[in-house]
């Protein structure tokens, strides 16, 4: 086994009573790596984390972190894990401090260190001023927030995320991925579950699909966006005061121009074609007729679409 | 070392619960209230010798109630994920709870108690006779409150409703808890503390350990 493997589900299936949530899924996430995992509502994403995290013990298949098995050391990886669930409460009486205190001595702090980490924490996720408030007079979001906190009070190796830009708002959903961004330079490994793929996109440098309890596909954006041809489409955007040139049907190889708006056109092209020779003659045809070019692109499936392909099962 | 500390951190939040502070000022305020019943109708009992056989109850039945919808209102709300992903033993989640909700109610019931013998030796009640009646009511009514808030965790761990928890925890809590003196009305020569005391010990670890089974085995 590789040394750089964080985490490694090894042909895990789980079963609640007749439904099957996982079927025999298997996947590695390497040291450092923000693992984006995607899927539709009860695709199984939740029932991957909770094995992850040890709270469901009753499956099939091995987890291991760091080549420790979860089901059967679990005292050492208790340490390697924070854990941000999708729905956890807090109990109503808890203020913001006390809940980092009880939650921290019971991961094992010192009452000393756990004094300057929650300041620290409180700091990251913007609560200091919030941290003798009773939890129940929190909004939402900073809910949220001290969700992720408490996740991160013992310096986890590993953070382990499920939906946790559900339910925010704009501001609070782009503070919230500035602070993932922040924890994934610092090296921590990520793995989290989303079906926003906005926000998936924004943040993991590995994606992996979901459907029906299987994994469909994990690879980067670019490895997903690149995995399916949607046919050689060339995006061509000229300036406003510009207008489009319409002798492109000419060029051998275009299929079809498609004129989105008077400063938009897309242009089809033929599947078979040496696309670098075809794009230097259109090139040269636009500089020639003086187009005053804003944007030239070959255009990739967005993730949306390649997320929809797998989904509905169109993969080839 | 989870134990002490989640017991302390229940205690904590039960002791500043609304029925905790019900029961803080609720039951010493039953005792002074009671000192108006006729003295007649007491059959010749001390105050103290009723406010142990009221407030227990009372007490009990309100903790049954308080235990179980806050573990099923608990369970609802997953507030459970973020105490098992850390180094904690489940058993040691139901222990502190009921540790705290009975150590809260033994001293809500003693200090009901001590107002009531204060009002003894105000009206002159105050014999040995009627401490010791009044001794054993308190015995009996902490062996029964125990089996309350067993029953009470056992409603909590098993229901996932939370109306439906506080109403077998009041139909059925304090209905069951009662059978540790029931015996006793049957059969003359048994010795109503000792067998309070026996069955109360018994059956709460019993229901205990049911507890701890059935909390052990479920998925989050």
């Amino acid at each position: 086994m590789s040394k750089d493997i964080c985490i490694e589900f090894k042909n895990v299936s789980k079963n609640y009573k007749d439904l099957l949530a996982l079927d025999d899924i298997s996947f590695k996430i390497h040291k450092g790596e923000v693992f984006g995992y995607i899927g539709p509502n009860g695709a199984g994403k939740t029932s991957t984390i909770k094995i992850l995290v040890g709270l469901i013990t009753d499956f099939n298949g091995q987890v291991n972190i760091y080549g420790i098995n979860v089901q059967k050391d679990r005292k050492d990886f208790h340490k390697l894990i924070g854990y941000h669930p999708q729905e956890a409460g807090f109990q109503e009486w808890r203020t913001v401090d006390h809940a980092f205190k009880t939650f921290g001595r019971l991961s094992g702090l010192s009452s000393d260190y756990l004094e300057n980490r929650t300041q620290e924490i409180l700091e990251l996720i913007s609560l200091t001023d919030f941290r003798y408030k009773k939890i129940v007079h929190l909004s939402g979001g900073m809910f949220q927030k001290l969700r992720l906190g408490q996740a991160l009070l013992h310096e986890p190796e590993i953070l382990i995320m499920d939906e946790p830009l559900s339910g925010l708002d704009p501001q609070m959903r782009y503070q919230f991925k500035e602070i993932i961004k922040k924890l994934a330079r610092s090296g921590i490994t990520i793995l989290f579950s989303s079906h926003i793929l906005s926000d998936v996109q924004d943040i993991a440098n590995t994606i992996g699909i979901l459907n029906q309890g299987q994994i469909m596909k994990i690879g980067t954006p670019e490895e997903l966006q690149t995995s399916f041809h949607v046919g050689n489409i060339l995006e061509i955007v000229v300036a406003k005061n510009s207008s489009l040139y319409d002798g492109l049907e000419e060029v051998s190889g275009v299929v079809s121009i498609e004129n989105i708006n008077a400063n938009k056109q897309l242009i089809h092209l033929d599947s078979d074609i040496d696309i670098d020779l075809i794009i230097n003659i259109i090139l040269n045809k636009l500089t020639e007729q003086k187009c005053r070019i804003r944007s030239f692109s070959l255009l990739k499936p967005s993730l949306e679409e390649v997320y929809l392909k797998y989904i509905r099962g169109e993969t080839e | 070392m989870s134990l002490r500390l989640l017991f302390l951190d229940e205690l904590r939040g039960y002791a500043k619960s609304k029925v905790m502070i019900v029961l803080w000022f609720g039951l010493p305020l039953l005792s002074f209230l009671l000192q108006f019943i006729d003295p007649g109708q007491l059959e010749g009992r001390p105050i103290s010798f009723l406010v142990s056989l009221v407030v227990s109850s009372i007490g009990g039945t309100l903790s049954a109630i308080m235990l179980s919808t806050s573990i099923v209102s608990e369970k609802i709300h997953h507030v459970y994920e973020l105490f098992l992903i850390r180094p904690v033993k489940r058993s040691s989640l139901i222990l502190a709870k009921f540790l705290a909700v009975y150590s809260c109610l033994v001293i809500a019931v003693s200090i009901s108690l001590i107002v009531g013998l204060i009002i003894d030796g105000f009206t002159g009640d105050l014999s040995e006779m009627y401490l010791n009646m009044t001794f054993d009511s308190l015995i009996i009514g902490i062996s029964s409150m125990a089996i309350t808030c067993s029953i009470g965790i056992f409603f909590g761990v098993l229901v996932s409703s939370v109306p439906v928890a506080a109403i077998l925890s009041v139909y059925l809590g304090s209905q069951l808890s009662s059978l540790i003196i029931l015996p006793t009305f049957f059969i003359e020569v048994l010795d109503p503390v000792l067998l309070a005391l026996t069955l109360g010990i018994t059956l709460t670890t019993i229901i205990m350990s049911l507890n701890l089974f059935l909390f052990s085995r479920k998925q989050f």
